[in-house]
């Protein structure tokens, strides 16, 4: 039983295009600075929360609806912004994928 | 009785629909991944459904209750690591088309040997994360019937090891799909009803000002089956079995067996490993004690952002997508589906603080979801909601402890030995055996260890895979040097160092607060050195790097290109 992946054969690719490697290379370093980016803005965002508390323990005195504004800070806004930031990273990803596949593949 | 018939409910349906999937399971490849055409939806809800487990539909509530609010970190986390992994690893890992993270590890730095070691690491994670999922059956089933604990932990142990022997995963996505929604309803429905019901939160000091937690109105009666030692945190009178007595300030008494009453508003003596918090000490996420500490609580954050993508369960589901795109899009929605999940818990954490103070008393915070609904609504009301929430909670441990047997089976049948049979039926019979034995140890493990925390004991499978699979994917996929001999060296230092930090730290106490917070949770620590380890090592390495152009374009490359 064979267990080598099976997408392998697309090795033609680098052969057929000339500039194919070349520009599998310039796609892998785009989407893995896009990668990157998205996790500075989420790892800022999510990231400060933990030292803004800490720095900030007055913020456990606001309490809207009778709750400390803490805890309200950390069960309710970062599930949504961790859905927006997935659904624009996809969005982003895909867009240079497509772009990548208008540079290697000919219009026929 | 309710409870006992919907847990019977729940467990019949998971095997129902187990066997009736095994009938379509024809090949190896629906034996491992559902032949790879789920839909993003359909995966989603079912990657959600193996991913929440004992640890989150009991163990946040637990951890927040007995710890405070430090533990609301974990759903964050939890749910962060899907953003790690659709960043860096749920497309390319899809299209380079290996069924486990021993074949990546084998096809991608070409040697057998780092797939032994990688299988290895496979086993020692899903052991850790099996172990807890236990102890919340064993702990469910005595809640609901008072059977002994080892009871629920066997039952459960061998239900799922049957299941999946003769299921398979063809089956299980679905099940795993049909887990998720009756969790997320077990968990949700009881909390807003009883929100409700109670009209709001109740009793503000206990949980925010500045009091410890008391006995209600009515007092507090506790039967205890064995002496329990507790401390008392102010004085107090009290009864045992009738038998007046009075403890001082911080006095240390061992209670039981028998029955303890506490009069109403008495301050509540609380169990080894537990410490008395005021409302306000017990509701900041972040403050100086070593539990909730900054150095604590970001170790804990980079544990579940990273390890998730190394959670061995989790990652094979992602080949049951089609393609790449289609990993991202389900990993989107299993964010969704998280997020959605996630808000409930925090809700039964802070009402036991104030409905259910005698869990503090017997130490079993981690039942508190549970214990919670017939406490805050006597009656049938009460019942019926007790019965779904042990319902959903049979299905966290169900849905998780099958994910986690499927990996163990195929990685004992399929990875540890270099020649699979050719012949189906064997490699099946293997499956089958591989996925009865592999349940012993985690049930030895279980019954071990009931008196750890639920979270934390999956935190430490966490802290495993985010110090080994996560800069084993991370670098395997972006970085064209590693080598073989650097990912093992990796692999090795990350596994070591985890567990040395989890087990020192198990054994010593009262250190500095900070070192404390690193042993507990040594990802902080562990991951930087490994993730510097597999680099060094690989540069150093003077064989000749494998030629990587091949696997960069099948790790890389869009789907669909005209060859």
């Amino acid at each position: 039983m064979s267990r080598l992946p099976t997408r392998l054969p697309h090795e033609e690719l680098a052969q057929t295009t000339a500039h194919g490697g070349l520009y599998l290379r310039r796609l892998i370093r785009s989407q893995l600075m896009l990668s990157v980016l998205t996790l500075i803005a989420f790892g800022g965002l999510v990231g400060s929360l933990p030292l803004a508390l800490y720095l900030v323990p007055s913020l456990h005195d606001v309490r809207p609806l009778g709750v400390p504004l803490p805890l309200w800070l950390i069960t309710v806004p970062p599930f949504p912004l961790l859905v927006a930031i997935g659904w624009l990273f996809t969005r982003r990803a895909t867009a240079l994928e497509d772009s990548f596949r208008e540079l290697v593949e000919p219009p026929s | 009785m309710i409870a006992l018939a919907a847990i019977a409910a729940v467990t019949s349906a998971t095997v129902g629909l187990g066997l009736y999937g095994v009938r379509l399971a024809r090949t190896t490849s629906d034996l491992f991944v559902a032949s790879r055409a789920v839909t993003p939806w359909w995966n989603a809800a079912a990657i959600s459904g193996e991913y929440l487990s004992a640890a989150s539909f009991l163990g946040i509530a637990g951890l927040q209750m007995k710890l405070g609010a430090a533990a609301l970190w974990l759903p964050l986390g939890f749910t962060g690591g899907y953003v790690a992994l659709l960043l860096f690893v749920a497309a390319p890992l899809r299209r380079f088309g290996a069924y486990t993270i021993s074949d990546f590890a084998e096809a991608r730095l070409g040697s057998p040997r780092l797939r032994l070691l990688a299988a290895s690491v496979v086993l020692l994670i899903a052991g850790f994360y099996l172990v807890p999922q236990l102890k919340g059956a064993g702990l469910t089933l005595g809640q609901v019937t008072g059977a002994p604990y080892w009871v629920g932990v066997i039952a459960v142990g061998m239900i799922v090891a049957g299941n999946v022997a003769s299921g398979g995963m063809r089956g299980i996505t679905y099940v795993q799909a049909f887990q998720y929604w009756t969790k997320t309803f077990a968990i949700a429905l009881p909390a807003c009803l009883l929100l409700i019901h109670l009209g709001g939160l109740p009793e503000r000091a206990a949980m925010f000002g500045a009091e410890l937690p008391q006995a209600g109105a009515q007092g507090l009666t506790v039967e205890l089956d064995a002496a329990e030692p507790v401390t008392f945190p102010a004085e107090t009178d009290y009864a045992v079995d009738g038998e007046p007595a009075h403890a001082e300030s911080g006095e240390e008494v061992v209670l039981g067996p028998g029955t303890v009453t506490l009069p109403p508003g008495a301050v509540v003596p609380v169990a080894e490993g537990t410490t008395a918090q005021t409302g306000d000490e017990w509701s900041r996420p972040v403050s100086d004690s070593p539990r909730s500490s900054p150095v604590f609580v970001y170790s804990l954050l980079l544990a579940t952002f990273l390890g998730t993508m190394g959670l061995p369960h989790i990652l094979v589901r992602f080949y049951t997508s089609p393609d790449g795109p289609a990993a991202r899009r389900t990993t989107v929605r299993v964010l969704g589906l998280l997020a959605l999940f996630y808000g409930f818990p925090a809700i039964y954490g802070a009402l036991g603080r104030v409905l259910v103070p005698e869990l503090y008393l017997t130490g079993d915070t981690d039942s508190v979801v549970l214990a919670l609904p017939e406490a805050a609504w006597p009656g049938l009301g009460g019942e019926l909601l007790g019965a779904l929430v042990a319902a959903g909670a049979f299905a966290a441990f169900l849905s998780t402890a099958s994910g986690l047997m499927v990996t163990v089976a195929g990685t004992v049948s399929h990875d540890l030995r270099r020649r699979s049979p050719r012949d189906f039926g064997a490699r099946r019979r293997r499956f089958r055996f591989a996925a009865l034995a592999g349940v012993l140890p985690p049930i030895v493990l279980a019954l071990v260890a009931r008196g750890l925390d639920i979270s934390v004991l999956v935190g430490w499978a966490f802290a495993l895979a985010a110090s080994t699979f996560c800069p084993l994917l991370l670098l395997g996929i972006w970085w064209e040097r590693l080598t073989a001999r650097g990912a093992a060296a990796g692999l090795m230092t990350g596994a070591v160092l985890a567990s040395a930090g989890i087990f020192t730290g198990l054994a010593v106490e009262g250190t500095h607060p900070t070192v404390e917070a690193v042993l507990a949770q040594p990802a902080v620590l562990s991951v930087p050195v490994a993730f510097l380890v597999m680099v060094a090592v690989s540069l150093g390495d003077r064989r000749a790097a494998r030629k990587a152009d091949p696997h960069l374009l099948a790790l890389h490359a869009p789907e669909g290109l005209a060859g």
